[in-house]
C-alpha cells in the first residue's frame, strides 16, 4: 500500500478499532484474579496491559496508536508516591492530635491539601500517559505546570459546587484548554475549540430535570412551615420535643415526604439521564481537539451508549445470579462442616472470610464487567465516530518532547484518582 | 524467506516510507523503493512493540528515537523473530516475568499476614509498658473525648456521671468505699479513676490511663456488689495490663502494614478494613481471657466472691465491650465462664458491701 491509497483509506475510515471484546474480557478477567492473588500488586500490569490492547487496536489514519509504558515504571511511579505521603499522612495524623483550631481544622486542611494534590496528580499522569503515547514513530508530550493547573481545578471545582454544577461546563472547557494548548504531537501543538456556554445549553434541559425536584422541595418548606413557631418549639426546653415540634407545625410531616419523594425522583432521573449526559459530554470534547491544522468532529449517538450500560446491567445480573448460587453453597458446606462438632471461634472465622472473599470477587466482578462494557465501548464508540479533516497536518511533523516520569500516576494512584 | 515489505518510520518525522526489508547476515537492511538504504538494525539491537496482533511492530533498543519497523506478512515476521535476539514474539519471556511477579507477591501476602496475626500483637505487649504514664494519661484523653461525645446523652437534663446530687451522694460513698478495697487489693501504681455513668445497657469500660466507666445498666442488673465488683476487677485487669494503649498500639501498626504497603484496588480499602476487625477482635479475645484471670484474682484476694464475675458474664451474655457482641457468641461466654470458676476460691465469702451499703449504690443514679 502506497502512502497515497493510505491517505485515501483514511480519508472515509478516518479511525477505526480493531480490537475484539473476547481479547479484551479475558485480559480483564485474568487480571482481576491475578489482582486477587497479588492482593492488589498485579494492578500495574494489568493498567499496563490495558493500555497496550487500546492503544495498540485504535488505528488513526491507517496506522495504530502504541504504548511503551512499563508495569516497573508505575510501580516505582507509586513508590515514590508512597514516599512522598507517608510524612503528609503523618503531618496530619499528629495535627489532628493537637487541640486547639489547628487540630480542629486538620481535616479541612487535609481535604484541601489532598484536593489539590489530585488535581496535580492528574496533571502529571497525563504528562506521563502521553509521552508514552507513540503515532507513526514520534511522541506525544505535555508542557505546562502541573501546579498552575491543580490551582485551576480546585478553584473551578469551587465554581462549581457553589453554582449547583452550572459552572461545570466552563470549567471543563477552561481545563481542557489549558490541557490541550500545552500538548504537543511532535512539533503539532494541540488547541482546544469547545465552547463552555455551548455545552452548558446543550446539558440545560437534564441540568432542569434533576435539580427542579430539589428546588421544589425547597420551596415547599419556605411556604408550608412557619418557621418562627418552630424556633420557638426548638428553644424551648424539657422532654418531649417531637410532640412540641409537631404542634407548632401541622404541615411538617407532610413536607417531609414530599421532600424524601422528590430526592427519590431526583436521583432515579438521574441515573437515567446519566449515560445521555456522559454521550453529551464525550461528544463536545472530542469535537472540541484540535493538532495544528488538524481538527475532528465527533458523531457519537447516544441510543449507543445507553446500549452499553443496558449491556452493563445485563452481565451485573448474570453475575449477581452466579453469585447467589455459588454463595449459597458455600454458605451450607460451610453450615454443615460447622455443625459437625466445630466451636463457635473457627467457625466464625471462615465465616468471615467466605465474606471477604465474596465481597472482594463481588466487587471486582463489577468493576471488571464495568470496564468490559461501559469503558470499551465509549472508547470504541467515541474513536469510531471521529470524522478528521485535514488530514495532511499530520504527515509533516517533526520528532519532539521526552519521556516524564510516572510519579504522577502513582500519586493518583495512591489518591485515587486515575483515569484509564 | 530472506526478504519481504514493511512499513519505517525514521523517528524524525512522521513520513511513512513503505520499503523493503532484507534480512542480512548480522542485521536487518531497510531499503526504500528506489533502493537507497534508510537504516541497518543489528539484530541485537531489535526489540518487539505493542502492536495490534496483525503486526509486528520493531523498535531499536537503547535509541533515543523512536523509530519503528512494522511487518505485516506473519510468516516474514516469525523469520525475523527466529533472527532478533530480544523480540519476544510469543510472550514467553514476559510470561516468566509475570510469574515471578505474582510469586512473589504471594509470598509477601502470606508475610504480611503472620506479621499481622503475630508480630503486632507481641510488639505491642512490649511496647505498651514502656509508654510513660503522662503519655497514656494523654490518649486517654483523647479516647474519653471520644467515648463521651458517643456515649453523653445530655436529654437526661442530669450530668453524665452518677453520684454528684444529694441524693446520689450515699451511693458514691457505697461505691467510692467498693473502689477503694479492689485498689487496696490491686495496688495499681496509678490509682484508677472511676465513675458510674448514666447508660442503661449492663456494660462498663476501661480507658488508656485507667480510667473506668460503670454503665449504670449494670448496677440494675446485678444482684449483689459482688458481681459489680467483678466486673470492675475484670476492667482493672484491662488497665494494669495496660490493654487500651495496646489496643491504639494494634490499630496503628494494623493500619501501617494493611495501609501503606498493600495498594488501593477496588473493594481495597473494605477488605483492610474488614481484615483488621477480624485481628483486632482476635488480639481482644486475648485481652479478655487474660483480665477475667486478672479479675478472679483480684476477687480472691480483695475477699470478694469471683464467681460473682462469672455469674454477671453470664447474665450480659459476655459482651463486656461496645461493639464485641457480634463476635462474642454462647460457646465463648460458657468457656470464660469455666476458666473463671476455676480460678475463684472455694471458701465461703462475706459480701463485699453490706445490704444498707449495696441498696445505696443501687440508687447511685436515681437523682
Amino acid at each position: 500500500m502506497t502512502s497515497l491509497e493510505a491517505s485515501a483509506a483514511a480519508a472515509h475510515g478516518a479511525v477505526r478499532f480493531l480490537g475484539t471484546r473476547r481479547a479484551y474480557w479475558r485480559l480483564l478477567i485474568r487480571g482481576a484474579l491475578l489482582l486477587m492473588v497479588t492482593l492488589g500488586i498485579y494492578r500495574f500490569w494489568l493498567a499496563t496491559d490495558v493500555r497496550r490492547f487500546l492503544w495498540a487496536n485504535t488505528e488513526v489514519a491507517g496506522e495504530t496508536l502504541e504504548y511503551t509504558g512499563t508495569p516497573f515504571e508505575l510501580l516505582i511511579g507509586f513508590l515514590m508516591a508512597v514516599a512522598i505521603l507517608i510524612p503528609v499522612y503523618a503531618g496530619f495524623f499528629l495535627a489532628a492530635l493537637g487541640l486547639g483550631t489547628i487540630g480542629q481544622l486538620s481535616g479541612v486542611i487535609a481535604f484541601a491539601a489532598l484536593g489539590v494534590l489530585g488535581q496535580y496528580a492528574v496533571y502529571r499522569a497525563r504528562r506521563y500517559r502521553l509521552t508514552r503515547t507513540i503515532y507513526r514513530g514520534l511522541r506525544f508530550h505535555q508542557s505546562g505546570s502541573a501546579w498552575a493547573f491543580a490551582l485551576r481545578a480546585v478553584l473551578w471545582w469551587i465554581a462549581s459546587a457553589l453554582t449547583f454544577g452550572l459552572a461545570y461546563p466552563f470549567q471543563l472547557a477552561s481545563l481542557e484548554r489549558y490541557k490541550m494548548r500545552n500538548t504537543y504531537y511532535g512539533d503539532l501543538t494541540g488547541h482546544f475549540a469547545g465552547s463552555g456556554l455551548r455545552l452548558l445549553l446543550r446539558g440545560l434541559p437534564m441540568w432542569l430535570a434533576v435539580v427542579a425536584p430539589f428546588a421544589l422541595t425547597v420551596g415547599a418548606f419556605i411556604v408550608a412551615v412557619d418557621w418562627k413557631a418552630l424556633g420557638d418549639a426548638l428553644s424551648a426546653g424539657g422532654d418531649d420535643i417531637m410532640s412540641r415540634i409537631e404542634g407548632s407545625n401541622p404541615a411538617l410531616a407532610g413536607v417531609i415526604a414530599f421532600a424524601m419523594l422528590m430526592a427519590g425522583t431526583a436521583v432515579t432521573l438521574a441515573a437515567l439521564l446519566y449515560p445521555a449526559f456522559q454521550a453529551l459530554v464525550l461528544r463536545w470534547w472530542m469535537s472540541g481537539l484540535r493538532f495544528g491544522e488538524l481538527s475532528m468532529t465527533s458523531t457519537l449517538r447516544m441510543r449507543h451508549v445507553y446500549g452499553a450500560y443496558v449491556r452493563f446491567l445485563w452481565y451485573g445480573l448474570l453475575f449477581c445470579i452466579v453469585m447467589a448460587v455459588l454463595g449459597t453453597v458455600a454458605l451450607v458446606a460451610l453450615g454443615l462442616v460447622a455443625g459437625g462438632g466445630q466451636t463457635g471461634n473457627a467457625g466464625e472465622i471462615a465465616a468471615t472470610g467466605l465474606l471477604l472473599v465474596g465481597y472482594v470477587i463481588v466487587a471486582l466482578g463489577f468493576s471488571t464487567i464495568y470496564r468490559a462494557t461501559v469503558l470499551l465501548s465509549l472508547w470504541q464508540l467515541g474513536m469510531e465516530s471521529l470524522q478528521l479533516s485535514a488530514l495532511s497536518a499530520l504527515d509533516r511533523v517533526k520528532a519532539g518532547g521526552a519521556p516524564s516520569s510516572a510519579l504522577g500516576e502513582g500519586l493518583a494512584d495512591a489518591l485515587n484518582v486515575g483515569g484509564y | 524467506m530472506t526478504s519481504g515489505a514493511g512499513i519505517y518510520f525514521d523517528g524524525q518525522t512522521s513520513v511513512r516510507h513503505d520499503v523493503g526489508v532484507t534480512l542480512g547476515a548480522s542485521g536487518l537492511e531497510i531499503a526504500g523503493r528506489d533502493g537507497g538504504l534508510l537504516a541497518q538494525w543489528p539484530y541485537d539491537q531489535i526489540e518487539g512493540m505493542a502492536a495490534p496482533d496483525s503486526v509486528l511492530r520493531l523498535g531499536r533498543r537503547g535509541s533515543a528515537t523512536l523509530e519503528r519497523l512494522e511487518i505485516a506478512d506473519p510468516q516474514f515476521a516469525a523469520a525475523v523473530d527466529e533472527r532478533a535476539l530480544h523480540v519476544d514474539r510469543t510472550g514467553l519471556r514476559q510470561r516468566r516475568q509475570r510469574i515471578r511477579v505474582i510469586g512473589w507477591s504471594v509470598a509477601a501476602t502470606a508475610s504480611l499476614l503472620l506479621v499481622a496475626w503475630f508480630g503486632v500483637p507481641a510488639i505491642a505487649e512490649r511496647l505498651a509498658p514502656l509508654l510513660p504514664a503522662g503519655i497514656e494519661r494523654k490518649l486517654g484523653d483523647a479516647v474519653d473525648l471520644q467515648v463521651r461525645a458517643l456515649l453523653d446523652s445530655r436529654s437526661l437534663g442530669a450530668g453524665f456521671e452518677c453520684g454528684n446530687l444529694d441524693s446520689e451522694k450515699p451511693g458514691r460513698a457505697a461505691f467510692d468505699k467498693l473502689m477503694q478495697r479492689l485498689q487496696a487489693a490491686a495496688a495499681l501504681p496509678l490509682p484508677p479513676r472511676s465513675f458510674v455513668v448514666r447508660r442503661p445497657e449492663a456494660n462498663a469500660l476501661a480507658l488508656p490511663g485507667g480510667k473506668i466507666y460503670v454503665f449504670r445498666g449494670l448496677i440494675e442488673k446485678a444482684d449483689t456488689a459482688d458481681e459489680v465488683a467483678g466486673v470492675i476487677a475484670h476492667e482493672l485487669g484491662h488497665v494494669a495490663h495496660r490493654d487500651g494503649s495496646k489496643a491504639v498500639l494494634q490499630a496503628g501498626g494494623l493500619s501501617f502494614l494493611f495501609g501503606m504497603l498493600l495498594g488501593d484496588f477496588v473493594g481495597g480499602g473494605a477488605v483492610v478494613f474488614a481484615a483488621k476487625s477480624v485481628l483486632q477482635s482476635s488480639y481482644s479475645r486475648e485481652a479478655e481471657a487474660a483480665a477475667d484471670a486478672y479479675g478472679a484474682v483480684l476477687m480472691n484476694k480483695a475477699g470478694g466472691n469471683a464467681r460473682a464475675l462469672a455469674s454477671m458474664l453470664d447474665k450480659i451474655g459476655g459482651a463486656t465491650e461496645p461493639g464485641m457482641k457480634i463476635l462474642l457468641d454462647h460457646p465463648e461466654t460458657k468457656a470464660r465462664i469455666a476458666a473463671i470458676n476455676r480460678l475463684a476460691a472455694a471458701r465461703p465469702t462475706a459480701p463485699l458491701l453490706d445490704a444498707s451499703e449495696w441498696a445505696a449504690l443501687k440508687r447511685i443514679c436515681a437523682g
